[in-house]
């Protein structure tokens, strides 16, 4: 905003003149990007302590109005665009249009003006939207755009395959081994045609020859050259399968653990189906090349230069000559390259799409039962499958027309060979067995030709493979450990909000300016309706998310300043929906302490009321549930969940809805334990039945991301608002229910 | 049985104010400000528009607006197009990929644009056959209409994406 105020032009500074403004006189300014119809322009709302100035286009429209006529500037936000609307003795006025690109600018604005005309003196951290880093982590040059953390030198997608081959160096005792094995065998490859050639035919069989007649010897060396060939060969395939399975499985490695340290929201942004081909699909994919492609790559290249060099010697003319059409193949592959990119990076996506409905079918196998929407499943699965079948065909299709031409082309060399190879035979300019030798020679040289065809394949795959692997590698997490994180291990549960403010997507406030303090020990119960914010705010005080203003400190050290360890084994959390790994009841309990014993297993379990449900159960403790395990019930469930938090024994106790969704008598068992659990430590409990919260210190009353209400039960029963009300709704339908 | 209000011509006067916005005057009550919301934005275009007052509060339903007189379709057309803001995308200039992001540069009925998109379905979705919805970084979005009829060039560049 400083910045923007320093650089007005000229002819801005001039419409201002007619108001006697100066620059120096702006304190306040929002650049806008549209006009009143919508159309593209630039706005100006340029603002002193007297008066707010809305210049659109260049001066096409000003309007002047006093600060104190202002009764108040607010932003509202439609769709995708937003409005500055000043209210004028009690009528809104639009003063400028403007993109979502600009709201934050827009609404601190408002902000800034609210505090001018409460004749505050601004400061330069009033000036602070928010802290965004303005560098990339990795190299450290500059985004071009700080809100968008795109780092231009490290996202450059030419970068990809030598990224891909940076994994290699690791590896150099192998790859030292592997190259000198490569090189023997293509020189041995080398030297094979040459010995059925020209020293078979010139030599042996052509009366006068050196080895005139030695049959048994020839045939001799040419099988102990092929089965050294052979044995090299063996050797090398055994060195590189560890290597490149090694260099997988080091990029398996690598990626997991970059997904585990990924925010939340990465995950909430991008479907299931997805992930797990990345995982997966794309590092198998990067196995084949470093497996078949890489490999082959070199050895065919070596061996290509090799037989060049020998075909040169034995007669250049010729040599020349057969090469003229491979110009021609190259050029013609080039082409290809760009296009089969297009296609298989389309039938990765139509493969992704094929699973994501899959797995939605079958994870919601139960509400399609239930309504018995099979048949529509069906349907709605072959829509997509019958896409994925079509693209297949079409990229087989091209695969199948394109090459075999190809392959034309190329053998075109060997029909330059026959023909002129032969008259110079004739003529005697050139022997017999070198003619053998050439055509040995031209088969083997369009191998290595006919292996580039197969290799855009390989290479078109690995690329966008590499590419989607890299693109999680690359995710700056929104979350992230503090360079000079502190350590507390023992929190006393303070938790203090500081003008919170909070969105997941750009622009869409969950909450707004929320402040409120909790001492060490209390218990605060947070009701409001569904989408009033209630989960966020827990889930902003466990920082699964950072928040977008303001502060949440913890003992009075903001949560961002804390090592993230400290803070998640000391808040413990209790959700509605619980999640049961793979593995034992015991395992799952100490998931979050897992050197815990197995006497405090059991107290935990205890406390939570699960003791009991477990012991019925014939494989007691070691039960195995999770995926392919034995189901237990929701109640079941949820009281795993809370000896899970029992045993971590946390300062601050987090229960999401940890009793929605229960049968009464279970809901019973689980308050008694809940009770237990809370006793001592900072709890914050969210919850639609209210009869839950009858132990809580305070009540929070959360509506439309704000606190409307604070107190106790009683302080709020007599406000007579919003809890008030919730109340009594509440009553009424426990009596329509007759409960 | 019926849950919902319908505002029809004769029950429902819709004028302009004269600081710019709509208002009504409805079975006796004058509303300085209502706000134009579609239930169903791509669907039904200009059917079922809840008709809300300043706090949000459902005073209506218009049906159709074709049942309205032509200048109150007027209104309602330019009221729409303001919240609905949603620029129509007629050719494209460039998409660069960059990993994960792709910039684009585009000519739309509201003047050339840059922008930004995150490499995402959700940011590039088919709403229905052929027209497509773009949300860019910021959470503004873009619409082309009909991909098929793009011109060659435009449509090359986008090709990849469907």
């Amino acid at each position: 905003m400083l910045e923007l105020i320093q650089g007005l032009s000229d002819s801005i500074l001039n419409n201002l003149k007619l108001y006697q403004v100066n620059q120096n006189d702006i304190i306040i300014a929002a650049k806008g990007d549209l006009d009143l119809s919508g159309y593209c322009s630039t706005s100006y709302v340029l603002g002193t302590k007297e008066a707010l100035i809305t210049i659109i286009g260049d001066g096409d429209k000003v309007t002047y109005l006093e600060n104190k006529d202002i009764e108040k500037l607010s932003c509202e936000q439609l769709v995708s665009t937003g409005l500055l609307i000043a209210t004028v003795e009690g009528v809104d006025y639009i003063l400028c249009q403007f993109t979502n690109s600009c709201l934050r600018e827009f609404s601190l604005l408002c902000r800034l003006f609210e505090k001018i005309k409460q004749g505050q003196v601004l400061e330069e951290k009033d000036y602070k939207m928010h802290e965004l880093p303005l560098t990339c982590p990795k190299c450290g040059s500059f985004y071009e755009d700080p809100v968008r953390k795109i780092c231009p030198k490290c996202f450059d997608k030419r970068k990809i395959f030598f990224r891909v081959l940076s994994y290699v160096p690791k590896y150099k005792f192998h790859i030292t081994i592997m190259l000198i094995l490569m090189l023997i065998s293509s020189a041995l490859n080398v030297f094979i045609p040459y010995l059925t050639g020209n020293i078979f035919y010139d030599e042996v069989l052509k009366q006068g020859g050196s080895l005139f007649g030695k049959i048994a010897f020839i045939v001799i060396s040419i099988a102990l050259v092929k089965l050294l060939a052979t044995i090299i060969s063996i050797l090398y395939g055994r060195i590189n399968s560890t290597f490149s399975s090694k260099v997988i499985y080091d990029l398996k490695t690598e990626i997991f653990n970059a997904l585990q340290k990924l925010s939340l929201s990465f995950f909430n942004s991008k479907q299931t189906g997805t992930l797990m081909n990345n995982v997966n699909g794309d590092a198998m994919n990067l196995q084949y090349f470093f497996h078949d492609g890489v490999p082959y790559f070199i050895v065919n290249i070596i061996q290509f230069i090799g037989i060049f060099t020998v075909m040169m010697i034995i007669n250049w003319k010729l040599t020349l000559l057969a090469l003229i059409p491979i110009p021609l193949v190259t050029y013609a592959l080039r082409k290809l390259f760009p296009v089969l990119g297009v296609l298989y990076s389309r039938m990765f996506r139509q493969n992704s799409s094929l699973n994501s409905i899959i797995s939605d079918s079958i994870n919601g196998s139960r509400v399609v039962k239930a309504f018995g929407r099979e048949e529509a499943e069906i349907k709605r699965f072959s829509v997509v499958n019958r896409k994925n079948y079509e693209v297949n065909v079409n990229v087989n299709r091209i695969n199948q027309t394109v090459f075999p031409l190809i392959y034309f082309f190329m053998g075109t060399s060997s029909l330059i060979i026959w023909s002129v190879g032969s008259w110079l035979v004739v003529n005697d300019q050139l022997t017999f067995g070198s003619l053998i030798s050439f055509t040995g020679y031209i088969g083997m040289l369009l191998g290595p030709l006919e292996f580039m065809t197969r290799i855009t394949d390989w290479w078109s795959n690995c690329m966008n493979s590499a590419s989607r692997i890299f693109e999680i590698l690359d995710t700056v997490p929104e979350v992230e450990e503090h360079k000079d994180a502190i350590k507390l291990p023992n929190i006393k549960g303070d938790i203090t909000f500081k003008n919170v403010n909070f969105e997941y997507e750009p622009n869409k406030p969950i909450l707004k300016d929320i402040n409120f303090e909790i001492k060490a020990g209390e218990m605060i119960g947070v009701v409001g309706h569904t989408g009033a914010g209630k989960s966020t705010l827990a889930n902003l005080i466990c920082r699964l998310y950072d928040v977008k203003e303001g502060q949440i400190l913890i003992d009075g050290v903001d949560i961002r300043e804390i090592s993230l360890q400290s803070l998640h084994t000391q808040i413990g959390f209790v959700l509605q929906e619980t999640y049961l790994f793979m593995g034992s009841i015991a395992e799952n309990i100490a998931y979050a302490k897992p050197n815990a014993t197995r006497e405090e297993i059991i107290e935990a379990a205890k406390i939570a009321n699960a003791h009991d449900f477990i012991m019925k159960l014939p494989e007691g403790y070691d039960t195995i549930i999770g995926v392919r395990g034995q189901s237990l019930s929701g109640g079941e469930k949820q009281r795993i969940a809370i000896a899970r938090a029992v045993l971590l024994n946390p300062r601050i106790l987090i229960l999401d809805e940890a009793t929605a969704s229960l049968d009464t008598e279970t809901e019973k068992q689980i308050q008694e334990a809940l009770e237990r659990l809370v006793k001592g430590r900072t709890t914050i409990s969210i919850a639609h039945r209210l009869s839950t919260l009858r132990n809580a210190d305070r009540l929070f009353v959360l509506e439309n991301g704000q606190i409307k209400e604070s107190g106790t039960h009683e302080e709020l029963m007599k406000l007579k608002g919003n809890y008030f009300n919730l109340v009594k709704k509440q009553n009424e339908a426990l009596r329509l229910r007759g409960v | 049985m019926s849950e919902i209000t319908y505002l029809k011509p004769k029950n429902a006067k819709f004028f302009r104010n004269n600081n710019g916005f709509l208002g009504l005057k409805f079975n006796d009550v004058e509303y300085s400000r209502v706000n134009l919301i579609k239930a169903f934005p791509f669907s039904y275009e200009n059917k079922f528009i809840s008709v809300r007052d300043k706090e949000q509060n459902e005073i209506g339903i218009i049906e159709d607006i074709s049942l309205f007189p032509e200048e109150v379709q007027k209104l309602f057309t330019e009221e729409i197009e303001r919240r609905y803001y949603l620029p129509k995308i007629t050719k494209i200039y460039s998409i660069k990929d960059e990993f994960g992001y792709s910039n684009w540069e585009v000519e739309t009925n509201y003047g050339r644009r840059k922008f930004t998109i995150r490499r995402d379905p959700n940011n590039f979705v088919n709403i229905k056959a052929n027209m497509i919805l773009i949300i860019d970084v910021d959470g503004n979005r873009y619409e082309i209409p009909d991909y098929t009829k793009l011109d060659k060039k435009s449509f090359k560049k986008i090709e990849l994406l469907l």
